[in-house]
């Protein structure tokens, strides 16, 4: 009897410590919604109660936009539940985004390490890299002491822009892609279909399927008002506005003009910025010259302000229902969910960008026919995520914020509320069969089903594209950049012709290639895109 | 004596801190860095004249240049016109005048900044107050930033909003401390009102009016804030004014040494201009 209440009690007390010891972790976030963590996923350093980095305080600098704002917002949001777990202290820096990057490289360059990490554009990383001014997470991601995130569930062409080599930098946070937003119930109109053949002698396709057949459409229903508000509406709205990240319309759209596809990243392959055995600006040849003046023709179906707007505004347009097509990121289909600013909720299509019949082929100085549109996916934009800084004095508190938001559910929470400006990119967020995110979380986050499964299907097929965009990853990267929008938007506003404005962009971009040193910014741009130089 | 001999010191060392630390300093180091290559991050290169040659073939300069002068040309014109003109209204007897003058200084108080952006809502396009109300009115809708031209002149409009008050503030002083007696005189010669300003009034206020015209022309070489925060120095490259193209250069791509040369440029140009105004101010007083 005796024998049996001593096992009796030590059985109850074995219960009791196991079911601390692998009780789960509710945390709540500022908008009063809860997660629950098994003990894996939130790491030992949690579960242990120890609470290591008290009294530590984790600086991060990230793009202005407040606690509701993108990117800046679900730092906000997590972080009084992360400093309850931890016990360290969360500063969120906030610097608008034109400034972001000079003053994280001011920090880096002068050393004074007020930072301990970054969110940054993934176009910073080739500076960061070449210089050694962030440090590879690696080891961290294999340490059961920190929040649990999946890399492997990464598309490729997303974790080429978060490691370097074959090492990892950055901790999942954004995914940025431009992809076709368009307006189903519009175009699936009978009498706008019947019309349209009228005009152009063909039926079109929902979505279409090259750039030419999208300029026919929004040609067609520029200026005229065919959605009853009493005012002409637009075909197409894009936001052009120097300094403001018009220059990425661009890249997204001139891609299936002049890059040619191939098996591997040669002379001629795969390239898009520069030629990878000498550095020579591919800019201005003639596939990037025929994608600008098509682009110019294309903005004419446009608003004429779009020359001087940027993100908030065009989208605000598209949303109000005011324009047929919209390129851009994944924040335009969120945010097209929310009724208090958008008329298209439930009306909207979205697919992978239009491609091109005829793509430049520089080895034969020509324009070569393919029997189907070459299509290519992109990651154009920041993709924005977190790096370390290699000056902070606390990079294990600092991974473990950046670990705790890259963990597939919080992620994933972030993923489905527009307002996070995180988009969705990664296996977990997409719906079966490509992933394992339920269509009711995103119907209970206020989605529409039918532009969930369209929105998510395109962003699944774009990331996962057999072709993928190059992105350009070097030291020098923003001056480039800067040297690429300001030239486009004298194009735009008619200053110069396509030829006249892409020529200055070579030669700008020349200047900060002699500048930064050929030779050197040859070898990182060739590790940047694979290049294997034979 | 002694003592207030040592005085006189003690009152003016604060000064000669200042300026050696905040203007000397800055000058003679940008004067070093000009001479390099220098690049945040990696030793400093010695390059010699190089910076200022390199000034010769960027044509991204010329722009900024032509843009810049143009815009101190207009603004500071269009400005002390105005002041004189409102400055010479003040100096008549109206009701509420003291109201009036209070409301028009107002915009002296403003950040350039904020003026900017306050300039983003009024201009925008689609539905800002001013194009609403051209649209009600005249059918008319104005393409204030997205058109070369009319971004211009919505910079111009703001600048010479903000600082036209200004040139009538201190015109208006000029004009109020010039005696009566002569007035009085001249109106026993000759009963036109704009012969007595052209041979009376605007003789004896012109070492004023180049006293104004010599703050709002080195103020308005140094223009940024409105630009960079309205247009940022678009569309295109149409308002990229040269402190902005100096500021992008140096604070952005980190080309210290270059930017520091072309603020020597910068320099050298409003100091000829200046030398220029100079004489023609001594000459007004001889």
């Amino acid at each position: 009897m005796k024998k049996v209440s001593i096992l009796g009690v030590l059985v109850v007390v074995s219960l009791f410590v196991a079911s601390f010891a692998f009780a789960d972790i509710t945390v709540t976030n500022a908008s009063g919604e809860s997660i629950t963590f098994t003990d894996e996923e939130i790491g030992t350093i949690v579960t242990s109660g120890e609470k290591p980095f008290e009294g530590v305080t984790v600086t991060v600098t990230v793009n202005e936009g407040g606690p509701k704002g993108g990117i800046s917002g679900p730092l906000y949001e997590w972080r009084d539940t992360w400093e309850q777990l931890t016990g360290a202290k969360l500063n969120i820096v906030e610097i608008p985004y034109a400034e972001h990057y000079p003053k994280v490289m001011t920090d880096l360059y002068t050393g004074t390490g007020q930072f301990d990490a970054f969110m940054i554009g993934s176009d910073w990383m080739g500076e960061l890299i070449a210089g050694e001014y962030i440090i590879p997470v690696d080891d961290y991601i294999k340490d059961p002491r920190f929040p649990k995130w999946d890399p492997d569930a990464l598309p490729p062409s997303i974790r080429t822009l978060y490691t370097w080599g074959d090492k990892w930098y950055g901790v999942l946070n954004d995914c940025d892609g431009q992809v076709l937003y368009y307006r189903k119930d519009i175009l699936n109109n009978p009498d706008y279909r019947v019309q349209f053949k009228e005009k152009h002698g063909y039926e079109y396709n929902i979505p279409p399927k090259t750039w030419d057949e999208l300029y026919d459409i929004s040609e067609f229903f520029n200026g005229w008002d065919w959605n009853d508000d009493g005012e002409a509406d637009s075909g197409i709205v894009m936001h052009l506005k120097v300094g403001a990240q018009g220059m990425y319309h661009y890249v997204s759209l001139s891609a299936p003009f002049c890059i040619l596809p191939g098996e591997k990243v040669d002379k001629y392959h795969n390239v898009y910025w520069f030629d990878p055995e000498d550095m020579t600006p591919l800019i201005n040849d003639e596939g990037h010259i025929k994608a600008l003046d098509f682009q110019l023709k294309l903005a004419k179906t446009g608003p004429d302000a779009q020359v001087a707007w940027s993100l908030g505004e065009a989208w605000d347009y598209f949303l109000r229902g005011k324009a047929i097509f919209c390129f851009s990121w994944g924040d335009l289909g969120s945010l097209a969910q929310d009724e208090a600013r958008s008329k298209v909720k439930g009306k909207i299509g979205c697919s992978i960008l239009p491609g091109c019949y005829e793509v430049y082929d520089r080895s034969q100085g020509q324009f070569v026919k393919f029997d189907d549109p070459v299509v290519w996916g992109n990651t154009t934009g920041g993709s924005w995520h977190g790096v370390i800084s290699v000056l902070s004095k606390n990079p294990e508190a600092t991974y473990h914020l950046l670990a705790f938001h890259a963990t597939n559910k919080i992620s994933l929470w972030n993923a489905q509320r527009g307002w996070t400006g995180v988009d969705p990119g990664v296996k977990f967020h997409f719906l079966p069969p490509y992933g394992t995110a339920s269509l009711d979380d995103y119907v209970a986050n206020g989605f529409h089903p039918e532009d969930a499964k369209e929105y998510l299907d395109a962003y699944y097929e774009n990331f996962f594209a057999t072709n993928i965009v190059p992105y350009l990853r070097i030291p020098g990267g923003n001056e480039y950049w800067v040297a690429l929008d300001r030239h486009l938007s004298e194009a735009y506003t008619g200053a110069l012709s396509a030829q006249e404005a892409l020529d200055r962009v070579a030669r700008d971009w020349e200047d900060i290639t002699n500048r930064y040193g050929r030779e050197e910014q040859l070898k990182v741009y060739q590790e940047s895109i694979g290049y294997q130089p034979e | 004596m002694r003592k207030n001999r040592r005085a006189k010191y003690f009152f003016i060392f604060p000064a000669i801190i200042w300026v050696l630390a905040f203007t000397i300093f800055p000058l003679i180091y940008s004067l070093g860095l000009s001479f390099f290559r220098v690049r945040l991050g990696r030793p400093a290169q010695f390059v010699g004249l190089n910076n200022f040659a390199r000034i010769f073939s960027d044509y991204k300069l010329g722009n900024s240049l032509r843009v810049t002068l143009l815009y101190v040309a207009i603004t500071v014109s269009i400005q002390l016109i105005l002041g004189i003109l409102i400055a010479l209204l003040f100096n008549q007897e109206i009701r509420g005048k003291n109201i009036f003058r209070a409301l028009l200084i107002l915009p002296i108080f403003c950040t350039p900044v904020a003026v900017g952006y306050l300039g983003l809502t009024i201009f925008y396009e689609e539905g800002g107050p001013i194009n609403s109300i051209l649209m009600s009115l005249f059918n008319l809708k104005i393409p204030w930033l997205s058109s070369r031209i009319w971004a211009w002149v919505a910079v111009f409009l703001l600048d010479i909003w903000q600082w036209t008050p200004f040139c009538f503030l201190v015109i208006l002083a000029g004009l109020q401390s010039l005696p009566e007696e002569i007035y009085d005189a001249a109106y026993v010669d000759s009963s036109s009102e704009w012969e007595i300003f052209r041979k009376i009034t605007f003789p004896m206020i012109q070492p004023v009016i180049m006293i104004v015209l010599l703050l709002r022309l080195i103020e308005s070489f140094k223009i940024f804030d409105v630009v960079y925060s309205l247009t940022g120095g678009g569309p295109g490259t149409a308002t990229e004014v040269y402190s902005l193209y100096t500021y992008r250069t140096g604070m952005k791509f980190f080309d210290l040494g270059y930017a520091s040369a072309l603020g020597y440029l910068l320099l050298a140009i409003v100091i000829v201009i200046i030398n220029f105004l100079f004489r023609q101010i001594r000459e007004v007083y001889e």
